[in-house]
C-alpha cells in the first residue's frame, strides 16, 4: 500500500486567508498595490501573470512532500492543459492532475496532448475525469448533453482514447464518437497512459467508475456516507471484475491546536451572510447529497461540525466543495488515518492560501499520519443515507 | 528618493524553517525535515536540491513586488554573490544585493565579476561591503588585517572598483592594491555600478560610507538619529548624497494581538519558555526579543500592519528611506508583507491598468 497525496493548485486565483473572501493572487481582482501576480511596482503592472504564483504553489508543493497537485477546470478558471504545459519544465516529480470534461475535446486530441506531455514531463500526467454539473455552466461550454447521457459519452470518449494510445490502426463506433484507422505515431505512442481519477457521486457516474476509474475520487461527506459511497462503487467494480482504489478530495483547516483552527473559521465566518447561501442550479447529484449532510439554516458555525473535525462550511469561505477538516495538526492526521483505514488510497488536499498552507500541511501533518496501523481495523460499518442517496 | 521607500527582504543563508530552530527548508540541517511516513508516496529524494529553497524566496520577493532582496555575507552559509547570481537570473525586476568582505578577491576581479551579473541581469545587482567582520571569521576567511586598516582598505577597494570600471587606461597605486593601465572596455564598460550599501556606527565607518555609500545601513539597536546627523554632515562636505536605511526584523498580523500571540509562541520555541516576554520599548517600540528569535543583538517591530507601518513611518521621518526587512519562514513571510504591509505605504490605492 503506497498513499499518493496531492495537493489542489487554485486555477482562478487565491485568497490571502479564509478570514476574508477576498482574492488577491491572479488577475480574478483589480490589480491594486499588494496584488500578486500580476503585481504592481512603481505604480505599474509588473508584467506576470497568475501562473508565476501557480509556479509557486506547485514548487512548495513539490518540495513538502506532495505527489503533485489537481487542477480544476471551470468556465472562470484558467486551463489545466495549458498550465501543465507551462508548468512542466518547472518541477521535477509534480505529478499534473488534469481536471476536464471529456466532451469538449476529443478524444484523439485528448490522447495526442497527452501524450506530448507525458514526453514533456517524463509521466507525470494525472486525469482527473469529471462530467460536468449541469445548469447554466454546462450551456457556457456549449454543452447540452444531459446528466447521464453525459457519462455515456465519458465511457465512449475514454475507450477512444485508449484504443488510440498504443498505436494504431482503430477503428470506433459510437454514439458520440467515431473513428478510422486513428492510433498516435510511434514516438508518442510509448508513453505511460495516465492514471485515471474518475468523480462523481451519480448513479451513472458510479456505474462508468466501474469501468474506467483507478481511483475513484470524491469529495469528502461524513464519514459513514462515504464509506457507503465506497462500497457502492466496489460492488459495480467487482461485477465487471475491476477493482479501483479510492481517493477523496478534502480542505483542510489545520493547526497547532484545535483551538486556534476554529479560531480561524470564526473570524472568516463572521463575514458569511447565512440569508446568502444559495442552493447548486445544476443536475450534480454529489453537490446535493454534501447538501443534505447538514440541516439548513444554520446560525453558528460550529453546527457545520457534523462529527468531530469534520466542518461542512468550506464553501461559505471560499469556491469549492463544503466538506472538509478543522482541528490541530494531530486531530486532522486522525480523521485521515480513519479514511485510510476507510479504504482511501489517496487525497487531494487543499487549504486557502495554497502557497503557505502547502508547507504547513506538508510539514506539520503529513509526518504524524499512522494509517498502515489503522488499516488493521475494520472499515466503519456502512451506514444508509436518507437524503440525496443514489 | 521616492516618497515611497525601498524595501528588501533578507535572504536565508543557513535554511530556513517554519519555526526559530528548525532549519529543514533548504538542506541546512541534514535529518531535520521530518520524513513522510513510508506508506506515504515520498517523490522528493533526489528531485530538488538546496538551492530551489532559495530560488523560492526570491521568486517569492519578486512577485510580491518586493523592491529587492538582499543576501547577508554569511561564513558559515552560502555563498552570497553565487545566491545572488541565481535570484537575479530568475526573476525580473528583483534588485539583489550582495554581502561580501573585502578580502574575497581582488577589487579588479570583484568588479569585472559584477560587470558581467550587471550585464546578465540589466544592472540589478548591489555590493553591501562587510567591512568590520568579527577578527576570528576574518582569520577564518585568511585576512588578518586588523582595526581601523580595513576601513583604509575598503577605501581603495571601491576606488580601484570604481577606478576600473569607469576609466580605460586606469592607473592606481595604493597601500593596498596596484592597476597598471587597467579599466574594463566594451562591452563590460559603461555600466552602472552596483549600488553599494555600508555599514557600522565608528568615526571610520562614517567616512567611509560618506565618500562611497550609496546607502548606509543601520541596525535598529544603534542610535539611528545620532548616525544619520553625522553622516549627513560627512556627505555633505564630500559633496555627495547617501541614503539611510535600516535592517530591522518584523512580526505583522492582522492585530496586535495575534502578533504578540505569535512572538510569544515563538519565543517559546526558541527555549524561552517559562520567562516573561520582554516589553517592547516604550518610545520607539522596538522590541528585543528577536534577538533570541531571529539572531544575537536583533531588535524590530512586533504588531499589526498599521502597527509595524507606523513604527516604519517614524524612521522615514528621521530620513530613513531603505527598509531591510527580515522575516522566517521566508516565503509565507515575503508575501504577507508584499500584501498586506507594503501597500500601507502606496500613496493611493488605485486600480492600475
Ligand atoms: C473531486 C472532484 C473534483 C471536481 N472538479 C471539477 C472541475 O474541476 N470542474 C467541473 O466542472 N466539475 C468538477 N467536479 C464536478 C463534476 O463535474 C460533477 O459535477 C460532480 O462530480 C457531480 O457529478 P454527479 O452528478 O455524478 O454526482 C468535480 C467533482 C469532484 C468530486
Amino acid at each position: 500500500m503506497s498513499i499518493d497525496i496531492y495537493w489542489r493548485i487554485g486555477t482562478h486565483g487565491d485568497q490571502q486567508s479564509l478570514r476574508r473572501r477576498v482574492s488577491s493572487r491572479g488577475e480574478w481582482a483589480p490589480v491594486v498595490p499588494g496584488s500578486i501576480t500580476p503585481g504592481v511596482r512603481n505604480g505599474r503592472r509588473d508584467g506576470y501573470s497568475y501562473v508565476e504564483h501557480m509556479a509557486d504553489v506547485a514548487r512548495a508543493s513539490e518540495s513538502s512532500g506532495f505527489v503533485g497537485g489537481l487542477l480544476p477546470s471551470f468556465p472562470f478558471t484558467d486551463d489545466p492543459w495549458a498550465a501543465a504545459a507551462v508548468l512542466a519544465r518547472e518541477t521535477t516529480s509534480y505529478r499534473f492532475m488534469i481536471a476536464y470534461q471529456p466532451g469538449f475535446l476529443h478524444p484523439v486530441q485528448a490522447a495526442r496532448m497527452s501524450a506530448s506531455l507525458q514526453r514533456a514531463t517524463g509521466g507525470r500526467v494525472v486525469y482527473n475525469i469529471i462530467s460536468g454539473g449541469g445548469g447554466p455552466a454546462q450551456l457556457w461550454w456549449g454543452d447540452r448533453v444531459d446528466h447521464d447521457d453525459r457519462y455515456a459519452r465519458t465511457s465512449e470518449f475514454l475507450d477512444v482514447l485508449k484504443g488510440v494510445w498504443s498505436g494504431g490502426p482503430f477503428d470506433y463506433q459510437g454514439r458520440f464518437y467515431q473513428v478510422e484507422g486513428a492510433g498516435l505515431p510511434e514516438p508518442l505512442a510509448r508513453q505511460p497512459f495516465p492514471e485515471i481519477y474518475f468523480s462523481g457521486s451519480s448513479k451513472a457516474a458510479i456505474e462508468a467508475a466501474g469501468r474506467h476509474a483507478d481511483y475513484y475520487l470524491s469529495w469528502l461527506e461524513p464519514f459513514p456516507a462515504l464509506a457507503a459511497k465506497f462500497a457502492q462503487v466496489r460492488e459495480h467494480s467487482t461485477a465487471l471484475g475491476r477493482a479501483p482504489k479510492f481517493a477523496v478530495r478534502i480542505d483542510v483547516l489545520a493547526r497547532e491546536t484545535e483551538q486556534a483552527a476554529w479560531d480561524e473559521i470564526r473570524r472568516g465566518w463572521a463575514h458569511v451572510d447565512p440569508a446568502a447561501l444559495r442552493s447548486a442550479d445544476g443536475d450534480s447529484v454529489g453537490w446535493l447529497r454534501s447538501q443534505s449532510f447538514v440541516s439548513w439554516p444554520v446560525r453558528d458555525h460550529r453546527e457545520l461540525e457534523v462529527s468531530p473535525n469534520v466542518w461542512g462550511g468550506f464553501h461559505l469561505l471560499r469556491g469549492g466543495p463544503a466538506f472538509g477538516l478543522v482541528g490541530s495538526y494531530q486531530q486532522v492526521a486522525e480523521r485521515l488515518d480513519e479514511l485510510i483505514g476507510l479504504g482511501v488510497d489517496a487525497f487531494i488536499l487543499a487549504g486557502v492560501p495554497h502557497l503557505e498552507e502547502a508547507y504547513r500541511v506538508g510539514e506539520e501533518v503529513l509526518p504524524l499520519l499512522r494509517g498502515h496501523d489503522i488499516r488493521q481495523h475494520s472499515p466503519l460499518p456502512p451506514v444508509s443515507v436518507t437524503k440525496g442517496s443514489i | 528618493m521616492a516618497a515611497y521607500p525601498d524595501f528588501l527582504v533578507t535572504v536565508p543563508t543557513q535554511g530556513d524553517g517554519r519555526d526559530p530552530l528548525r532549519r529543514d527548508r533548504g538542506e541546512w540541517q541534514p535529518g531535520a525535515r521530518r520524513p513522510l511516513p513510508p506508506f506515504v508516496t515520498d517523490l522528493r529524494p533526489g528531485a530538488s536540491s538546496a538551492f530551489d529553497h532559495l530560488a523560492q524566496v526570491g521568486r517569492a520577493a519578486e512577485i510580491a513586488a518586493i523592491g529587492g532582496a538582499f543576501v547577508p555575507f554569511d561564513s558559515a552559509g552560502e555563498e552570497s554573490l553565487v545566491v545572488a547570481a541565481g535570484l537575479l537570473r530568475q526573476s525580473r525586476h528583483l534588485r539583489v544585493v550582495a554581502g561580501f568582505h573585502p578580502g574575497i578577491a581582488t577589487p579588479v576581479y570583484a568588479a569585472k565579476f559584477s560587470a558581467s551579473l550587471q550585464r546578465f541581469t540589466g544592472n540589478r545587482l548591489g555590493w553591501q561591503l562587510d567591512v568590520d567582520l568579527d577578527p576570528a571569521v576574518a582569520r577564518s576567511q585568511g585576512d588578518f588585517l586588523p582595526g581601523a586598516d580595513r576601513y583604509a582598505r575598503a577605501e581603495e577597494f571601491l576606488t580601484v572598483a570604481k577606478g576600473v570600471w569607469h576609466e580605460e587606461g586606469y592607473t592606481y597605486e595604493g597601500r593596498f592594491y596596484q592597476v597598471l593601465a587597467g579599466g574594463f572596455q566594451s562591452p563590460n564598460s559603461g555600466l552602472p555600478f552596483p549600488r553599494v550599501y555600508l555599514t557600522g556606527t565608528s568615526p571610520e565607518a562614517l567616512a567611509l560610507s560618506a565618500r562611497h555609500a550609496d546607502v548606509h545601513l543601520f541596525t535598529a539597536d544603534q542610535d539611528v538619529e545620532t548616525g544619520i546627523g553625522e553622516l549627513a554632515a560627512q556627505s555633505a562636505q564630500e559633496g555627495r548624497p547617501v541614503e539611510y536605511g535600516l535592517r530591522l526584523p518584523v512580526l505583522a498580523r492582522d492585530d496586535d494581538e495575534e502578533a504578540w500571540a505569535e512572538a510569544r509562541r515563538l519565543w517559546d520555541l526558541a527555549g524561552g519558555v517559562g520567562e516573561g516576554l520582554p516589553d517592547p520599548d516604550p518610545r520607539t517600540r522596538l522590541w528585543g526579543g528577536f534577538g533570541r528569535i531571529a539572531g544575537p543583538g536583533a531588535s524590530g517591530l512586533v504588531g499589526s500592519y498599521e502597527t509595524v507601518a507606523a513604527g516604519l513611518r517614524g524612521y522615514l521621518g528621521q530620513g530613513v528611506t531603505t527598509f531591510v526587512l527580515e522575516s522566517r519562514p521566508h516565503i509565507e513571510e515575503t508575501y504577507r508583507l508584499g500584501e498586506r504591509l507594503l501597500p500601507l505605504f502606496a500613496k493611493e490605492i488605485e486600480h492600475v491598468h
